[in-house]
């Protein structure tokens, strides 16, 4: 079977960025096949220049921190780190990413569409490069080789090809590689790799660091100034205990001969084995008592408690073994499996924890090749750790444990830029492929989507459901076939393969933390926790329900053709697979949230080449709703101001009724047009809300009795839908805000999401709307938003002062939701001169950032379009509103 | 030999140390038997009556034999704690007896002389199927402070299930013939031969236990049976004694007493244990044995019985010359003495 790695780099690559400037025509052409490097050889070999997808961020706003560029920086970005280990090698390899838009003929065609409208706009590359983890068997070295030269990836370095490496067979392999690829292995110290690549991990991903107990995970929060000191164990045959102080101050204290090898050998000798994962295997299914000597054993089953243990505790490892006249063939191997796997997690978890002791050290992270994210190893480690510390110690593992070394190999080329990176500018990514192989690949790597498509459908040919090829414990597969028999549970004892849970790890240099954030720290985008059994369950069964529609929407948007159908069918399979994947494992990509889904969902589609799912419908709503706003702003200009700020609050929560994402909107929209929907859904919409501060907002906006008049200098607005939305809702509130002299932003979103409408969209529609309203078309001028106002505002930002500028920034995603500590750049600069925020719908505003707290005025509204979400959140009911101020922390 | 005191009488006499295995329980009864063992308290003058019928035992299968004991022998066995018996053995060893701890480095045993004052705290490390750690502060006084699983039980066990070895003696006998490095993969395995001097480690240090029986397409039956005993005796040594460091580490205890069957006064454990201190302590520590250390918990539970006082004085012991100990001195050896009785 061909399970393989996927080459995201090619596959994925997408950005709507409308604006060129920052790229260069010839790099425009990049065939999706091409290798993800090819470019800077050729580019860096006739003339060597800066990569201007990191200039053109950086042209814009003088805050930027320069460092930044580094990961864009092409000539000698370095691709390729191994860490050749006895059992596997790992690879982690680097591949440059502008990510201009991938598909051209569809830029040229939105081109067309909208005309050369957004040539002006500020736009930015979204992604800087990715970093892709992966993993191969060392004695099928071969294959490692193969994928190597199929990718180039040995072609990172110009003249002197030089490819870092740790591992013991750093050495051992050095010829092969010059032999079939002509490069030089460079050999790195390999306590330095694990500690360089260990550091990095905990300071620049979120969600590394967790807790297993009783097969529980549980991410852990580092505070990265309170990193220091720990204590990594790395569990490979034998175990280093490393005290780390600091980047590059660590020392070996102690160790273990009694590790991974003594696991597996003994294990081998044992069982007569063929693979660690086999033995590992078998163990789920093992019964140690059967072979350990028990407390019980030897006290008559009676606990032992004056010395505190119990009936179950292990006496004696193998003590039975001893009594009894039994020969090795007598005893279940599985039995025998269990009971090394407990005595040496124990053991190690033993000397680990006394180690830290004697150190006074607080926090033990364990890694190595052992662990191989098998949850009873790591419980029984955890088991040991809080057994021997009374629970005042705990086991931390981390989600990239087998790529340590590798990392840290690719640490020590003198440019790799990771130092640099910042949590909020590293983004992870489950594309299909990395979550079955985990980057393990039995096999050429697939060469494009084509091949993606037919892999998918293999698991369907082979008449498995189409949540099959999700491993139900492990792919623990040697080779062939971990997926025609997902193996039993056995039990409690579930292993979850933490090298299913590695992604690739997008490196955005342009995202930031939302400046206006109250506490960054405390913040969590999430509103709905998925940790809740019947949560997940319920947005599961939402999500599988919709998918269908999403899969007929997406297919319509290609023109229904054979190709766009056989791709939207692998869509399906794809996210089934995750959500199965998630279902039975839900930390299985870092802690889940709705966001993560929703957003995961998006991806998933972006991967398959559905690149704007709704493109038609977004299209046509826009027409039909552009078409009745003169009547609409008509109507709201005989109002008194007073009155009109109610109707226009009243108008956006109207508004956001439309919305493809919720079921009870699309079966609305089967009932009437879009207008009479508008007017019928505002009439509704009287007061009180289910949670209305409109008093307070108004009171702030000038209309309380307390004057005087209060302006705010400039307005962040985080559009939602498409259509009545935007166009109904959200503009007329923008253009009263412009009214009385603020500015406004429209915050949308960069990459499409359902039928959000994005930022490269909205230039149009607001150029569209200024054909019938003065006040937006000069604002539109102002903000460098209309074709005809040539004037690069940012360059000569005085010239247009004379009237308040309406402005469009992307946000830096391309979800449903958002997650404020990653936004791009461009938003975070326009932030920063912000005092009012007003996040409008559904996903921006209740699934993510309802509990969100700012230094500025914030304003959260949205219609509730599901029973379930308005009993939990407002204890309320379907479309029911949510008017929600909070005046600056 | 009369003590001033009217109720208390000094008997002069030896004890005697023996061992049976478990599961030959029936030779052990017929040896009680055959001695009339059980039946001291008529032999013995100032014995209460109310002990009569009853035997101090100690050990898990004080529970497991009681039936037995009642049925053949007529008595019953009075389940002395286990780990307060071997407490009380090895204070009494290491108090009352001259030579009784040594250091065991290449072959050669070197008696300690232990201050009898400076006595306390020090670590006894039980190996026995399990290992028991603990920290002993004066005469009744400690408490179990580790353990591992890892002990004579693993040893034996998994040496059995590996070499089909019919006794734990001739596994051990075996280990002693055997060469490690056919199974564990050395520093120099992994580092080409050399030392891994950065983090201190020589080329022949172990780095992983079997390590080697990982990555060679031999199966169990291809590896000399010597060579596997040897490795898994280095491992288990290994692993006790840096466990056994740790502890003492943590509490700052600068004696490690090792005893229990795993040592058995074989040279191959004591050695490999003594190494292990060594390597973990980088020379700071050593292990001592204790000569009787099979029988700690035994003595414990003979010091249990409530006419016995106090136990002898060193002086009354042969062997006063510990540089030089005498045949009767052989490990499990009798101790001559004089047991303090109050009725």
């Amino acid at each position: 079977m061909d399970d393989l790695q996927l080459d995201q780099s090619e596959i994925e690559a997408i950005n709507i960025n409308g604006d060129t400037k920052n790229i260069t025509d010839e790099e425009d052409t990049e065939n999706e096949m091409a290798p993800p490097i090819g470019n800077s050889i050729h580019r860096s070999s006739s003339r060597p220049q800066l990569d201007l997808s990191g200039a053109a961020i950086q042209g814009n706003f003088e805050e930027r921190d320069p460092t930044i560029l580094l990961p864009n920086q092409s000539d000698d970005i370095s691709h390729l780190a191994l860490d050749i280990g006895g059992s596997l090698i790992k690879l982690v390899y680097f591949s440059r990413h502008e990510d201009r838009v991938a598909n051209e003929k569809r830029k040229l065609s939105t081109k067309e569409r909208f005309g050369a409208t957004s040539s002006n706009r500020r736009s930015f590359p979204i992604l800087g490069g990715r970093l892709h983890f992966v993993k191969f068997e060392t004695s099928k070295i071969n294959e490692c080789l193969e994928f190597i030269h199929s990718k180039q990836l040995h072609r990172g370095a110009i003249d002197n090809a030089v490819i870092k490496a740790t591992g013991g067979g750093a050495y051992k392999f050095a010829d092969l590689f010059k032999e079939k690829l002509g490069v030089v292995i460079e050999k790195e110290d390999e306590m330095d790799c694990l500690v360089a690549g260990a550091n990095f991990l905990l300071k620049a991903i979120r969600h590394e660091a967790f807790t297993h107990k009783e097969g529980h995970k549980e991410f852990v929060q580092i505070d990265h100034n309170d990193l220091y000191p720990y204590l990594l164990v790395n569990i490979g045959s034998g175990v280093s205990l490393i005290k780390v102080d600091g980047d590059g101050k660590f020392q070996r204290v102690s160790g273990t001969n009694v590790g991974g090898g003594t696991y597996w050998g003994l294990g081998r000798l044992l069982t007569k084995c063929k693979s660690f994962d086999e033995l590992l295997e078998l163990s789920q299914r093992g019964d140690n008592s059967s072979v350990d000597m028990l407390v019980g054993d030897i006290y008559g089953g009676l606990d032992y408690s004056k010395i505190g243990l119990s009936a179950s505790t292990i006496a004696s490892s193998f003590g039975k073994a001893i009594s009894e006249n039994k020969e090795i063939e007598d005893y279940r191997p599985e039995d025998i499996s269990l009971s090394l796997l407990r005595m040496i997690s124990y053991n190690i978890g033993q000397i680990s924890y006394l180690t830290a002791l004697q150190l006074g050290i607080k926090r033990i992270f364990f890694g190595g090749f052992f662990i191989r994210g098998h949850a009873y190893t790591m419980d029984t480690i955890s088991f040991a750790i809080q057994f021997w510390s009374k629970g005042g110690a705990e086991a931390m593992f981390l989600r990239h444990e087998g790529f340590l070394g590798a990392l840290g190999a690719f640490m020590s080329y003198e440019k790799h830029g990771l130092d640099d990176l910042r949590v909020h500018q590293l983004v992870e990514r489950f594309p299909m492929g990395a979550p079955y192989t985990g980057g393990k690949i039995h096999g050429p790597p697939l060469g494009d989507l084509n091949e993606k498509i037919s892999w998918m459908e293999k698991f369907v040919r082979k008449g498995t459901k189409i949540f099959a090829p999700v491993p139900m414990a492990s792919p623990r597969t040697t080779g062939l076939g971990g997926f025609e028999a997902p193996s039993s549970k056995g039990d409690a004892l579930r292993s979850d393969e933490s090298n299913l849970n590695v992604g690739v790890l997008h490196l955005v240099p342009s995202l930031e933390v939302f400046p206006l954030l109250a506490d960054p720290r405390t913040y969590e985008p999430n509103t709905v926790d998925l940790a809740d059994p019947n949560e997940l369950e319920y947005w599961f069964t939402v999500l599988s329900e919709h998918l269908p529609d999403l899969v007929d929407k997406a297919v319509a948007s290609e023109g229904g053709t054979d190709d766009a159908r056989r791709r939207g069918n692998a869509f399906a399979r794809a996210f089934s697979a995750h959500l199965a994947r998630l279902m039975e494992e839900p930390a299985a990509y870092g802690k889940l949230g709705l966001a993560n889904l929703l957003e995961l969902r998006e991806e998933c589609l972006r991967e398959f080449n559905f690149f704007d799912a709704y493109s038609a419908i977004k299209q046509r709503e826009n027409e039909a709703s552009l078409a009745v706003l003169p009547d609409l702003l008509m109507e709201l200009d005989s109002m008194s101001e007073e009155t009109r700020l109610l109707t226009l609050i009243e108008g956006v929560l109207a508004a956001n009724i439309f919305d493809w994402g919720s079921r009870a909107c699309v079966d609305l929209y089967h009932k009437g047009t879009i207008i009479e929907i508008y007017r019928m859904s505002r009439k509704k919409m009287q007061r009180p809300w289910r949670v209305d501060n409109f008093d307070a907002f108004k009171e702030r906006m000038g209309f309380g009795d307390k004057k005087p008049y209060f302006r705010h200098k400039r307005a962040l607005l985080f559009v939602d839908n498409s259509g009545a939305d935007v166009v109904l809702g959200m503009l007329p509130l923008a253009r009263e805000l412009l009214r009385r002299g603020t500015e406004v932003v429209l915050v949308a979103n960069s990459l499409p999401a359902l039928n959000d409408v994005t930022a490269m969209e909205l230039p149009e529609i607001v150029a569209e709307a200024a054909k019938h309203c003065d006040i937006l078309r000069r604002a539109a001028e102002a903000g460098g938003l209309l074709m005809d106002a040539m004037v690069n505002t940012q360059d000569n930002p005085s010239e247009k002062l004379s009237s308040t500028p309406l402005m469009v920034v992307e946000n830096g995603c391309g979800s449903p939701c958002i997650d404020l500590r990653q936004v791009s750049s461009e938003l975070a600069a326009v932030a920063k001169d912000a005092d009012l925020v007003i996040l409008e719908g559904m996903g921006r505003a209740l699934h993510t950032n309802y509990n969100a707290r700012f230094k500025c005025d914030a304003l959260k509204l949205a219609m509730v379009k599901n029973q379930r979400l308005a009993e939990k959140l407002i204890e309320g009911n379907i479309y029911d509103c949510v008017c929600r101020y909070e005046p600056a922390c | 030999m009369e003590n001033n005191s009217s109720k208390d009488h000094r008997l002069s006499g030896r004890l005697y140390f023996l061992k049976f295995e478990t599961s030959k329980i029936n030779e052990c009864l017929d040896f009680i038997s055959s001695k009339q063992l059980h039946c001291r308290g008529a032999q013995h003058y100032g014995f209460p009556d109310s002990d009569r019928n009853t035997i101090k035992a100690t050990g898990g299968g004080a529970f497991k034999f009681a039936d037995l004991f009642k049925e053949k022998l007529g008595i019953s066995l009075d389940k002395v704690e286990e780990m307060g018996s071997l407490v009380s053995g090895a204070n009494f060893l290491l108090k009352s007896v001259p030579s009784e701890a040594f250091t065991y480095m290449n072959g050669q045993r070197n008696y300690e002389q232990i201050d009898h004052d400076d006595l306390y705290p020090y670590l006894l490390v039980n190996i026995g199927s399990g290992v028991s750690m603990i920290k002993v502060d004066g005469d009744g006084r400690y408490e179990r402070v580790s353990g591992t699983s890892v002990g004579g039980g693993t040893f034996w066990g998994l040496g059995k299930l590996l070499t089909k070895c019919k006794s734990f003696d001739d596994l051990l006998e075996m280990s002693h013939q055997g060469n490690n490095r056919m199974i564990d993969m050395l520093v120099g395995d992994i580092y080409g031969g050399m030392d891994y001097l950065k983090i201190g480690l020589s080329s022949t240090a172990i780095a992983s236990s079997f390590g080697k029986a990982v990555s060679e397409n031999k199966e169990l039956e291809e590896y000399k049976p010597e060579d596997v005993a040897r490795s898994l005796l280095r491992m288990i040594s290994n692993n006790i004694g840096q466990i056994a460091y740790l502890n003492a580490l943590r509490f700052g205890l600068k004696k490690i007493f090792f005893g229990g069957f795993f040592i058995c006064g074989h040279a191959y454990t004591m050695d490999t244990i003594s190494v292990a201190v060594d390597f973990w302590s980088k020379g700071e520590a050593k292990a001592m044995f204790l000569r009787h250390e099979g029988f700690l918990g035994a003595l414990g539970a003979f010091m249990n019985y409530q006419l016995v006082e106090e136990f002898p004085y060193p002086s009354h012991l042969p062997g006063d010359d510990h540089k030089k100990p005498d045949k009767n001195l052989n490990d499990n050896g009798i101790i001559e003495c004089h047991v303090r009785v109050s009725n």
